[in-house]
């Protein structure tokens, strides 16, 4: 019988010769065995409510789209960090989950327009990846420079414009712009003084506040002297409606108060409405998209109400998804039609180009029902919106106006 | 007692504190540093510069908390001033037709020296008011800088809220536009800054620092003018913070105006105070724990609890509170800093096998 002898040289051979062949297939494989999509939440911070409010929206996303078979047959996985609402946070997390999973990688999601101005002009060659986020900065909506960066609504500039539009179809005839002395308070504030004056509108004030609720007295006062028909809010998430628009009801003034997306959710004006009294009764906005209780001819509504139900039962959003949560899955939406249509075309998802060139080819979508209408890509953003006014009574937005567009 | 070694020299006993340990550690250091780039990815890059940065900024800090013995809440504000100065200084000699190749070697210099010049005017008060008056003083002072900064009226120059889009520096001809490159200028200027403050203390001007660290009014007895020391030492301090400000806006695409608020000023103080104030190595080590732990903390709970959402959801807070923890702990625990405990780890070295600690 001949002898073989087993040396430890021959082994380790042997073994790196096994590892190489098992690794063979990876290194050939074009497709991932799932893709990546990054996030960055404020899960802490001045903003940690808002944060933990989308987080849900994101994980029901990934069981939905999963569901479905996910892209081209590859199960899609978040990867959430806490950002505290600091864009270099935000930066350092997209950049070492750029490390971590390389090609895997497909997309991010951003939590601010800080960080979407800081991460931008980074994104070049084998560090750029198709991203959306929460903002909706007029700056953005640029694919000259902002290529691999969409917004799911209308940007800022966009929602005064539809606001304006309203005003004007209901006769309006003067308008205050009171707004935070935040980016995203002053962001629309140009562009609305010259969309008045083109639609007849007489710009009667221009207030700058502290984003929250501090010395407001002073300025319902100069909003009295002003007195004007409308008074559009910009740059607030919370805290000044009860100051503001209590402030005003209680001077008897007859202005009537609108705001933009940041200023429209259900949850908050309840918890107002519970808190300090119903002056919140006839507050109007602009919003993007479908309250979830409005769920009829929406299909995707209607599925997020179910899983709701069950995968977040005994919570506050066991029964309506807040705004912000709308916001994140229309966004994702968008993205994953753009990552499936790249990935039916045999495209590299994580080539940023790729994706960006079926992010600008969404033309004409019905989305399932986030918007009353079939929705196109614009300039890196969907510039549609309707008018909602709120209720004190039924605690419900209802919608005041057709779906425009800016 | 100090037993296990005969010393017969002078220079043999300085060797207790500067011996062949710690010369191999601060140049392995810097061989470390050298080689980083070729290894290491965007990340850790990313990461490195971070520290780099905030190294540079620290020792700023050092100098006048650490040595000089004046506190300060405000020297974020001295970073936004470099970050915002060579920002527009470099737009400025853009318009002047300055070849870009020698921008940097004016632009950075001028920086620092407007970051000084501020330093000296935010030093004033301190002639009048010490500790914790003199920090609110100086937390004001930053507020007031943010606030200019901010300023509708300024906003042509600075950008306003939206900030500025920083130019990528070019040495020569070679222009640093990656982070890979710029990490070479971050971590040659780290490493010239810490050595040149370390050296100043070997200076007049340096131990009139410590004088009027340890009792200023004993100083001025001494003939240690307080007006022109203590306003030298905000002015080197405050220069030491342009520079960390100019590489900020060299290594980021962006300058916002958020970027410098109280958090990085705090965050300042916690890294001298966590690192060794009046220390050398002091900012190198707190820069280390303030940059890393909470990345660290990210990575081994990532691991630990998993990737989902719902795990980020409790993982978020729990790394705040840890990160919290562990600078409470060095504070209680160690309160000259980690420059102590390395200190302690070097002796031992030293005395090995005779003696601990």
């Amino acid at each position: 019988m001949k002898h073989t002898s087993l040396t430890r040289r021959g082994l380790l051979g042997s073994a790196a010769a096994g590892a190489a062949t098992l690794a063979m297939p990876t290194v050939l494989r074009a497709q991932p065995s799932e893709y990546i999509i990054g996030a960055s939440l404020p899960l802490t911070g001045p903003f940690a409510t808002a944060g933990q409010l989308i987080a849900p929206a994101l994980s029901l996303f990934e069981s939905m789209v999963n569901g479905e078979g996910g892209i081209d047959g590859t199960n899609i996985r978040f990867v959430v960090e806490d950002s505290g609402y600091v864009p270099a946070n935000a930066l350092a997390n997209y950049q070492r989950l750029l490390a971590s999973e390389g090609s895997n990688l497909v997309a991010y999601y951003g939590d601010s327009t800080g960080f979407m101005q800081l991460v931008g002009p980074e994104l070049k060659g084998d560090q750029a990846r198709m991203m959306t986020s929460t903002s909706f900065a007029t700056e953005l909506a640029n694919p000259e420079t902002h290529p691999y960066q969409f917004m799911s609504g209308p940007t800022y500039a966009d929602q005064f414009d539809i606001l304006l539009q309203d005003i004007a179809a209901k006769g309006g005839k003067t308008v205050a712009f009171i707004h935070s002395n935040t980016e995203f308070g002053t962001d629309p504030i140009a562009h609305g003084q010259a969309r008045a004056a083109e639609l007849g509108i007489e710009v009667v004030l221009i207030e700058s506040t502290k984003a929250q609720g501090a010395d407001i007295p002073t300025h319902v006062t100069k909003l009295a002297q002003a007195n004007p028909d409308y008074c559009i809010l910009q740059g607030y998430v919370t805290g000044v409606w009860p100051q503001l628009i209590g402030g005003a009801r209680q001077f008897g003034l007859q202005t009537k108060f609108m705001g933009t997306f940041w200023g429209m959710e259900k949850l908050i004006a309840d918890r107002v409405t519970a808190e300090a009294g119903p002056f919140l009764e006839g507050y109007q906005g602009v919003m993007p998209y479908r309250y979830s209780y409005d769920m009829e001819d929406a299909p995707r509504l209607q599925q997020i109400s179910e899983i709701s139900k069950v995968a977040l039962a005994g919570t506050p959003l066991e029964n309506y998804m807040p705004t912000w949560g709308i916001q994140a899955f229309a966004s994702l939406e968008l993205l994953t039609i753009a990552l499936r249509r790249a990935a039916e075309a045999g495209k590299d998802l994580s080539v940023a180009d790729n994706v960006a060139e079926q992010v600008a080819g969404i033309q004409d979508v019905d989305l399932g029902g986030y918007y009353g209408t079939n929705i196109s890509m614009e300039n890196n953003k969907v510039g549609v919106g309707r008018v909602y006014e709120y209720s004190a009574e039924t605690n419900l937005f209802t919608p005041t106006s057709d779906w425009l567009t800016a | 007692m100090i037993n296990g070694n005969l010393k017969a020299t002078y220079a043999a006993d300085e060797r207790i504190n500067n011996n062949a340990y710690k010369t191999a550690f601060v140049w392995g250091f810097a061989a470390l540093a050298a080689l980083f780039p070729f290894v290491a990815n965007d990340y850790l890059i990313l990461i490195a510069c971070q520290y780099g940065i905030m190294v540079v900024a620290v020792v700023g800090v050092n100098v006048l908390t650490g040595y000089t013995g004046l506190i300060s809440l405000g020297h974020g504000g001295f970073v936004a001033i470099g970050a915002y100065g060579v920002t527009i200084i470099h737009a400025g000699l853009t318009a002047l037709s300055v070849p870009a190749g020698l921008q940097p070697f004016i632009a950075i210099p001028a920086a620092m020296a407007l970051a000084a010049g501020i330093g000296l005017l935010v030093g004033l008060p301190s002639l009048r008011v010490k500790g914790v008056y003199l920090a609110v003083a100086t937390l004001s002072a930053s507020f007031i800088i943010i606030f200019l900064i901010e300023l509708d009226a300024l906003a042509p120059f600075t950008g306003g809220k939206n900030g500025l889009t920083t130019a990528d520096p070019s040495f020569f001809g070679w222009v640093l536009d990656t982070q890979r490159e710029v990490y070479a200028l971050i971590a040659a200027c780290a490493f010239a800054t810490v050595l040149l403050v370390q050296n100043l203390f070997r200076t007049r001007v340096g131990r009139a620092f410590i004088a009027i660290r340890e009792r200023d009014y004993s100083a001025e007895i001494l003939g240690v003018s307080l007006l022109r020391y203590k306003l030298t030492s905000f002015a080197i301090s405050a220069a030491c913070c342009g520079l960390a400000g100019a590489l900020f806006a060299y290594f980021y695409a962006r300058v916002l105006p958020e970027q410098f608020e109280l958090l990085l000023s705090l965050q300042l103080v916690a890294a001298l105070v966590v690192g060794g104030m009046g220390r050398t190595m002091g900012p190198v080590f707190g820069a280390l724990v303030i940059v890393l732990a909470p990345e660290f903390l990210k990575l081994t709970l990532g691991a630990l609890m998993g990737s989902t959402v719902e795990a980020a959801q409790i993982r978020a807070p729990l790394q705040e509170i840890f990160f919290g923890a562990l600078i409470i702990g060095f504070i209680m625990f160690e309160p000259l800093g980690i420059a102590q405990i390395s200190d302690r780890v070097f002796r031992a070295l030293n005395r090995w096998p005779f003696a601990r600690g």
